[in-house]
């Protein structure tokens, strides 16, 4: 059995950011892993990728993120709050300054992988984070989300 | 750790004679501003002309970034301008679109009208130096409208503006992605490229292997991908346009991506111009030796901008900067210290323009025309690089061209393999980059950079604006000339579309209006998101 296995995760861009390189390759390497990954390409506002995660009934949601546009992925985790996706995981990846992305993370984001992140890192946080969310949403049907790391 | 090429070439540890056996100078290499063009286009490098030494400006509003060209003017850049499009403008969407408002002026300049490049060019020359618009394809017949309609407000002829504002439709597959469709972004650059020739304005499109390149094409791949653009190009101009090839090989210039590995950047750009000589020869019977010459302009790589200790990026860009310059490059503008992070701060591009002028000025590279030449490495790294982006090339001519490869997906398939591959080499050190995977120290010891921050407000601020503008324009005007646009626009690919953009655009209309009402007369929606109407009645 794959670490990924029976994890199903979203990649996407979010807003107008164009830069597919870095979306594409993790999606890579957590195929590789044995994720499930629905890949949504760009041009995703932040509804089109909550309905997309409500739709096919993800365990996290990763976006790319390489255009500044942090603001849109604050308007995502008030979505998932909303529509109260509390056991789904939400983290980004990209060239982050360090105010943002603390941001972020104080907005609920639950993780951010920096420029350097590793393949076996990346694979790693999230078999682990997605499988305790879905035990503990299996265990306690209003489970809540994970702490929030760096 | 591998010791060869991105492109899987085996360095050996000395290369002698025999690695450049059977080499005929005179037909491989050529004097400098000789056939076929390996050594460049000038006999004295230069001596004759400086490359221009550049930095991109854009973001915020159109009026900081006029602050900003202004402050780069007193660095010293007086040679040439460069400006690069938010992705509100990339899309060809105006600020007041609700995707627009969230992002108009966060990665670029928010040019969606000439009101706006009214007032990024404010007490700025349109001569005298190069005028370069940076973005995505669409906007390029936006942008080449604004040059020739600020030009004849000023009582400018527009053929005496130089520059590039114009760019290949190519680079939507290329990891810089616009929401356009292929066919739409062919058409209006054929229109662009048509106008610039027929009506003899000096404007150039980029064709850009340095996207295909920043999205991890290798080197090799990268002059095949350029050339198979040029070919495809030059021949759609020629063929359906009926242009001369002499006149048709003066549009497109090349951005060329100079990263860290030094010897074999320096190889790609020799075998890119030994490349194109031959082809605009043999293959397009060029009479002029201009068309042979391939115009490269250089961007030295933001993709090896690192994140971890940015002041490293300081010596990665000087080692750049040095390959851009032995190159024979037209013009060089670098990625900053902060790449990784922000849009260039004062300070970031104060210090990357320094280390341009640095190389110029101090280091005695700009004295001697392709120095590097009859080096043993540097010639056998040149041929090799050919050979393998020649053996590519035919792949895709085979193919049918770079359209077809695309729609085949070879292309592609290509890039995002090589892009994994450039992940995976470094996730297992086979690439040692300082600071990343190599000698890496905690993010607490790091020096932070002053990082230029934006504000969320900001865009809001542009959007406002631009919907309290809108009624202000002479409405009778600008109906009649969108009507215009929208009548000629349903007369076919062939039928060009400039002379009625640039009407429009006198009239002060928006990318968003003009692009969507092209898309609106080609059966397309009037916003490519599906999220407005059009505000024009149209017939």
């Amino acid at each position: 059995m794959k670490a990924g296995n029976g994890i199903k995760v979203i990649v996407t861009m979010i807003g107008l950011d164009g830069h597919t390189t870095g979306g594409e390759v993790v999606s890579m390497i957590l195929r590789d892993a044995g994720f499930e990954v629905v890949y949504l390409g760009v041009n995703q506002t932040p509804q089109m990728i909550i309905d997309a995660a409500i739709q096919e009934d993800v365990d996290v949601i990763g976006i790319s993120s390489h255009a500044s546009n942090y603001g849109q992925i604050e308007e995502l985790v008030d979505l998932a709050r909303a529509n109260e996706l509390d056991d789904m995981l939400i983290v980004v990846g990209g060239n982050i300054p360090r105010e943002p992305a603390a941001q972020l993370l104080a907005k609920g984001v639950h993780k951010i992988f920096l420029p350097g992140a590793s393949g076996a890192g990346i694979v790693e946080y999230l078999a682990t984070e997605a499988r305790s969310a879905k035990a503990r949403a299996a265990s306690s049907p209003a489970g809540k989300q994970g702490s929030l790391s760096a | 750790m591998k010791r060869e090429t991105d492109y899987g070439y085996a360095i050996k540890p000395v290369y002698t004679p025999a690695d450049i056996e059977g080499m005929d100078y005179a037909k491989d290499l050529g004097h400098p501003g000789a056939f076929p063009y390996t050594r460049g286009y000038h006999e004295s490098g230069y001596r004759t002309r400086m490359w221009t030494q550049r930095m991109t400006a854009g973001l915020g509003s159109s009026v900081q970034a006029n602050a900003v060209l202004k402050k780069y003017r007193e660095m010293g850049q007086r040679g040439g301008m460069c400006v690069i499009s938010d992705r509100v403008f990339s899309h060809c969407i105006d600020p007041d679109h609700p995707l627009g408002r969230k992002e108009a002026g966060v990665l670029g300049w928010p040019g969606c009208s000439l009101l706006e490049f009214e007032e990024l060019m404010e007490g700025i020359p349109l001569t005298g130096q190069s005028i370069t618009l940076l973005g995505s394809s669409a906007p390029t017949v936006m942008r080449l409208s604004y040059v020739v309609a600020l030009a004849r407000k000023r009582g400018i002829d527009p053929s005496e503006v130089h520059g590039s504002v114009m760019e290949s439709p190519f680079e939507n597959y290329f990891g810089q992605t616009d929401v356009q469709p292929f066919d739409l972004n062919l058409k209006l650059w054929l229109d662009a490229s048509e106008y610039v020739v027929r009506n003899k304005i000096r404007m150039r499109s980029s064709v850009i292997s340095q996207h295909f390149q920043e999205s991890g094409g290798n080197n090799a791949q990268a002059v095949a991908v350029v050339l198979s653009m040029y070919k495809e190009l030059c021949g759609k101009l020629v063929n359906e346009r009926g242009l001369d090839f002499d006149d048709v090989a003066m549009v497109p210039y090349e951005l060329v991506s100079i990263g860290t590995r030094f010897f074999e950047e320096i190889a790609k750009v020799r075998a890119m111009r030994r490349m194109w000589a031959r082809i605009a020869k043999d293959e397009f019977r060029a009479k002029t030796e201009k068309a042979c010459q391939m115009l490269i302009a250089v961007h030295t790589s933001g993709r090896t901008m690192t994140y971890q200790q940015p002041l490293n990026n300081i010596a990665r860009c000087a080692i750049q900067s040095l390959a851009g310059a032995m190159v024979g490059c037209t013009a060089m503008d670098n990625a900053t210290m902060d790449n990784a992070y922000a849009e260039p701060s004062a300070l970031a591009a104060r210090m990357s323009l320094n280390t341009q002028h640095i190389v110029a000025h101090e280091t005695g590279v700009a004295d001697v025309v392709d120095p590097l030449a009859g080096s043993y490495f540097v010639e056998a790294l040149t041929n090799e690089v050919e050979q393998e982006a020649t053996r590519i090339l035919k792949k895709i001519d085979d193919m049918g061209g770079l359209i077809a490869a695309i729609d085949k997906g070879y292309i592609q398939e290509m890039l995002r393999d090589e892009a994994n591959k450039k992940f995976l080499e470094m996730d297992r050190k086979e690439r040692l980059i300082v600071g990343v995977n190599h000698l890496e120290i905690p993010p607490e010891e790091d020096f932070e950079i002053p990082i230029q921050k934006l504000h969320p407000g900001d865009s809001e601020a542009i959007a406002d604006r631009m919907a309290q503008w809108k009624p202000t324009r002479d409405q009778d005007l600008l109906k009649e000339r969108i009507q215009q646009l929208h009548t000629d626009a349903q007369k076919g690919d062939r039928f060009n579309l400039m002379p009625s953009i640039v009407e429009a655009v006198e009239a002060y209309a928006t990318s968003g209006e003009v692009i969507g009402t092209i898309r609106k007369a080609r059966g397309l929606s009037y916003d490519p998101f599906n999220m407005i109407e059009s505000p024009f009645v149209l017939h």
